[in-house]
């Protein structure tokens, strides 16, 4: 199948790459660039464990081409925090055990930040309808939502 | 206040930075260069004989590598569907390509002519006659004909005496049942104790119902994977996503006749299991074979459709129930006869059945179970395996029979629970147990016996039971010259169970639980261990953690005497130095010095380890009250407060089991409110999450757990397990909730919305 030129950053990182017009922003990110962080939980799009956030939205990157993201800006699980220091979502899922087998971890948290940066005020009903479309079937989101909770304190605290 | 400065704290997971950074390496994270990949390719059919398979045009097209069937299975086992398919998404054979989208492409190229077959999707269907007989099992008769059937053999070998009166009797009585010949059967299992049906003649009440509980999938978040690489010299590795890779060795040496020690399995983290990923699955044999046929290593990954097409979910069944009490609410009698439906491969957890005893005692009690083929895939555990289904019966008739005494559901059941010494129906006495403890933690928390409700609000109660294992298991405990303490086991961590080794081995060592980390081998590496399952692991692995790190103390104890010049009995390990007790100078060593100093003795490096294989685990209980409200016109439910109160002996990482307990009642509420795996003649209809609907966040609120300590006697520090408990009263306190908000019953999971309307429409309307 031929494939096509594309270019766009992954974390900051400049990717000039020819990707098949099949392939998903998913398959992109895992199989061709590496970043292993995001997950495949469902293949269409119903689970969030794929969630990256594309110009400063979330996205299930297993609905998106790969060939969409040319020239858009993506953030992967994987750059959001620095060595030493982790973001403030990453931080209190730690704290709060927000995580068992940790498989939905990463498209929770990309989902969880894209909503605080948008609205760290978020009040706690909205935001359970705004992360109804992570699945996770370990913690039964308790912990989950005391963690998006707490790290929303956090985030308003830095603003 | 604890006396513990590590274990009892909710300190974060060993594992938990890179769960959260997603640095955690799963099965499908495992990459090699020069990688192929696996697709299998399956029936269209739901019951059909196979008249041939063709994979020529998938064979040309460029980047498949190989194609395997049946006929590649060197032992004949199992592995592929040859001679006929009895379910829609059963695997034929698998294809490698070079890329995912290629074998798939390939997989569609293969074509197979069938002859189809009728189909049975009911075991109530299943059962009879004139269904079809999909693997040609023997009958099995029903719980009266079982009777008779013994009673005329009996009769039989009695000689002497003219019995022909009554073997005709029993004759014509056996002649009455041909409804009770049970076709289509993989297994069966009876217990009882005392006259059952003497107790149901002496009971002043007595209740009857039919229950039941869907077939539900374990929904772990990454689907079955395996990556595998034969080597030139006919070794195998295998990198697993699994509960546990020493019954992946196994598995794979049993399907390709070869020895355990020709084969390594590398367990990897996992994506949740709750007893969807024990022993060999899907992906596990098509991987080695491919590899094995290639010379390169495989990956074999499920997609979501192919986990609900031809994962191995938790086994629906109908259970047919009848209690008997007496005016003060005094349980006299039990009967149970289940069906439980195990699609194409003899299993289900019929013996699980016994769980309708729940914690409760009488002397009455009678149980016959069967597994029951249809054409759908097979079974396998699902977090507490049928302990959810048969006490979803149970705990909802005896909800049913307070209401008719007029007792209050939390008295009734208070009343008859069993205490330490008391005769478990068919079992055992009992041991120390927290029943009583655990109904009156949950009631409290919601001042049950002031509980208030508002119009169509009602409140659910209901109690489970679980008895963790103890399998076999060992640890290693190293101490290293810079006072740091390593763990090396072989037990597969999805719960938290590294992080409970981990504060144990600082608990016993006296050192900070950051000072502890933890190396888990692969199946070359590490001792044998048992699977992560059956609520088994900080059971088993705790006490083996605590038995290295105490042989470490010692050790380093001996050390310490030696080197201080005095007698063990004069040292002491505390914070991390051992000191000595009855010196005048205030002399010590930390951990680290005694570590250096061991390299030069003749005893070398300090080693602690603990190895077992067996202890008596205590009994568990799980209490759960939830409230509830019910829009009688649209029969949607909104649950408004689930309080879960569990008798976890002793937490560990409190932390960690909040999150247990919360994730299983959650997982019961799907069970009990949406959750179904749907099938007609045309096999499974809803294969993705949109037609099958797990819970979000938008469904249910907060749940707040209340923990119970009543110890266990062997448990380290006290602990039971966990992690299948919390599941297991959930079906049923919402269906309890329900009716008491509603007035209707509904005995036949899930309670979908049309469901109730339906009821509430035949029961004549009515909010109350």
């Amino acid at each position: 199948m031929r494939k096509h030129p594309i270019s766009f950053t992954v974390n900051g990182d400049l990717q000039e790459l020819f990707v098949e017009p099949r392939k998903t922003l998913l398959a992109v990110i895992r199989d061709t660039i590496g970043l292993t962080g995001t997950k495949e939980g469902c293949s269409t799009g119903d689970c969030g464990a794929c969630t990256v956030i594309v110009d400063g939205e979330p996205v299930t990157s297993c609905m998106m081409l790969g060939v969409s993201a040319n020239g858009k800006e993506v953030t992967t699980i994987e750059g959001i925090s620095n060595p030493g220091e982790l973001h403030p979502v990453q931080q209190a899922f730690l704290e709060k055990g927000g995580y068992q087998c940790g498989f939905c971890t990463p498209g929770f948290i990309m989902a969880a930040k894209a909503l605080l940066d948008d609205n760290p005020d978020i009040p706690e009903d909205e935001m359970r309808h705004a992360l109804g479309g992570n699945i996770c079937r370990c913690t039964g989101y308790t912990k989950i939502i005391e963690a998006v909770l707490s790290a929303a304190e956090t985030m308003r605290a830095n603003a | 206040m604890s006396e513990h400065a590590v274990v009892g704290k909710g300190v974060p997971r060993v594992d938990a930075l890179e769960k959260v950074t997603g640095a955690a390496k799963y099965g499908a994270d495992i990459n090699f260069p020069g990688m192929l990949h696996a697709r299998i390719f399956r029936s269209t059919e739901v019951h059909a004989k196979i008249l041939s398979i063709d994979t020529s045009e998938a064979e040309k097209l460029p980047g498949v590598h190989a194609i395997i069937t049946q006929d590649d299975i060197p032992t004949g086992r199992a592995v592929f569907a040859k001679e006929k398919v009895l379910y829609y998404g059963e695997p034929l054979g698998a294809v490698a390509a070079t890329d995912p989208d290629i074998a798939e492409e390939a997989a569609e190229l293969v074509k197979v002519e069938y002859e189809p077959l009728p189909v049975v999707q009911d075991v109530m269907e299943s059962i009879k006659p004139d269904a079809p007989h999909l693997l040609n099992d023997r009958t099995k008769d029903g719980p009266r004909r079982r009777v008779i059937t013994r009673q005329l053999k009996k009769l039989s070998k009695e000689t002497g005496e003219d019995n022909s009166a009554e073997i005709e009797r029993l004759n014509a009585e056996l002649g009455g049942l041909d409804d009770e010949i049970y076709y289509n059967v993989a297994g069966e299992t009876h217990e009882s104790a005392g006259d059952v049906e003497q107790g149901f003649a002496e009971s002043d009440v007595v209740v009857e119902g039919t229950y039941t509980i869907p077939r539900v999938h374990q929904v772990y978040m990454e689907p079955h994977v395996s990556v595998a690489q034969a080597e030139p010299s006919g070794k195998l590795t295998v990198w697993a996503s699994t509960q546990g890779h020493f019954a992946i060795r196994s598995g794979i040496a049993g399907v390709l006749g070869i020895p355990l020690s020709d084969i390594n399995v590398v367990g990897v983290t996992m994506g949740g299991g709750f007893g969807g990923r024990f022993n060999i699955q899907a992906t596990h044999v098509p991987a080695v074979i491919l590899s094995q046929k290639t010379g390169r290593p495989v990956k074999a990954q499920l997609n979501r459709e192919e986990e609900f097409l031809d994962g191995r979910p938790g086994a629906g069944c109908v259970i047919k129930l009848k209690t008997g009490v007496m005016d003060d609410g005094t349980i006299v009698a039990r009967k149970a006869l289940a069906f439980w439906d195990c699609g194409s491969v003899a299993g289900g957890p019929i013996a699980n059945t016994i769980r309708i005893r729940g914690v409760y005692k009488f002397p009455h009690l009678q149980m016959d179970a069967y597994a029951v083929h249809t054409n759908k895939s097979g079974t396998t555990s699902y977090r507490a395996p049928g302990a959810p289904q048969a006490i979803f019966a149970a705990e909802s008739q005896l909800d049913e029979i307070a209401t008719i005494i007029g007792m209050d559901p939390v008295d009734l059941r208070m009343k008859n629970m069993r205490e330490e010494g008391d005769q478990v129906p068919a079992g055992a006495t009992e041991p120390i147990v927290g029943y009583k403890e655990t109904l009156k933690a949950a009631a409290d928390a919601v001042d049950w016996w002031n509980r208030e409700k508002g119009p169509n609000q009602g409140w659910g109660v209901a109690v489970g039971d679980w008895t963790n294992g103890c399998g076999p298991g060992a640890v290693y405990v190293s101490v290293h010259e810079d006072g740091s303490v390593r763990l090396f086991h072989g037990s597969m961590d999805i719960t938290g169970t590294d992080t409970a080794m981990a504060q144990i081995a600082a608990e016993v060592l006296t050192v900070p639980y950051e000072q502890v980390s933890i190396t888990r081998g692969d199946t070359n590496s590490a001792p044998y261990n048992t699977g992560s399952g059956g609520s088994v692991v900080t059971f088993t692995m705790g006490n083996t953690a605590k038995l290295a790190a105490e042989d470490a103390r010692g050790r380093l104890l001996e050390l310490a005497a030696q080197r201080l010049n005095t007698d063990i009995e004069h040292v002491e390990l505390r914070d991390g130095k051992v000191s000595l007790t009855n010196g005048d100078a205030p002399k010590s060593l930390s951990l680290g010095e005694l570590a250096a100093y061991s390299l030069s003795t003749t005893g070398g490096p300090i080693v602690g380890k603990g190895s077992l294989s067996g202890r008596l685990s205590a009994p568990a209980v799980a209490v759960q009250i939830a409230k509830v409200e019910v829009n009688p016109e649209t029969g949607n439910t909104k649950v408004l407060r689930t309080v879960a109160s569990q008798d976890v002996g002793f937490a560990i990482n409190p932390i960690a089991v909040e999150g247990q307990i919360e994730g299983g009642v959650v997982q019961g509420y799907a069970w009990s409110m949406m959750e179904e795996m749907q099938y007609d003649e045309k096999g499974n209809v809803n294969p993705g999450f949109v037609d099958y609907r797990v819970p979000t966040t938008a469904d249910i609120p907060r749940i707040e757990s209340v923990i119970v300590e009543v110890p266990a006697p062997n448990g380290p520090y006290g602990a039971k397990g966990v992690g299948e408990p919390s599941l297991t009263p959930t079906l049923a306190t919402f269906a309890n909730a329900v009716t008491d908000a509603t007035g209707v019953r509904i005995n036949d999971l899930p309670i979908k919305p049309e469901k109730i309307v339906n009821a509430l429409k035949s029961n004549g309307n009515g909010s109350r």
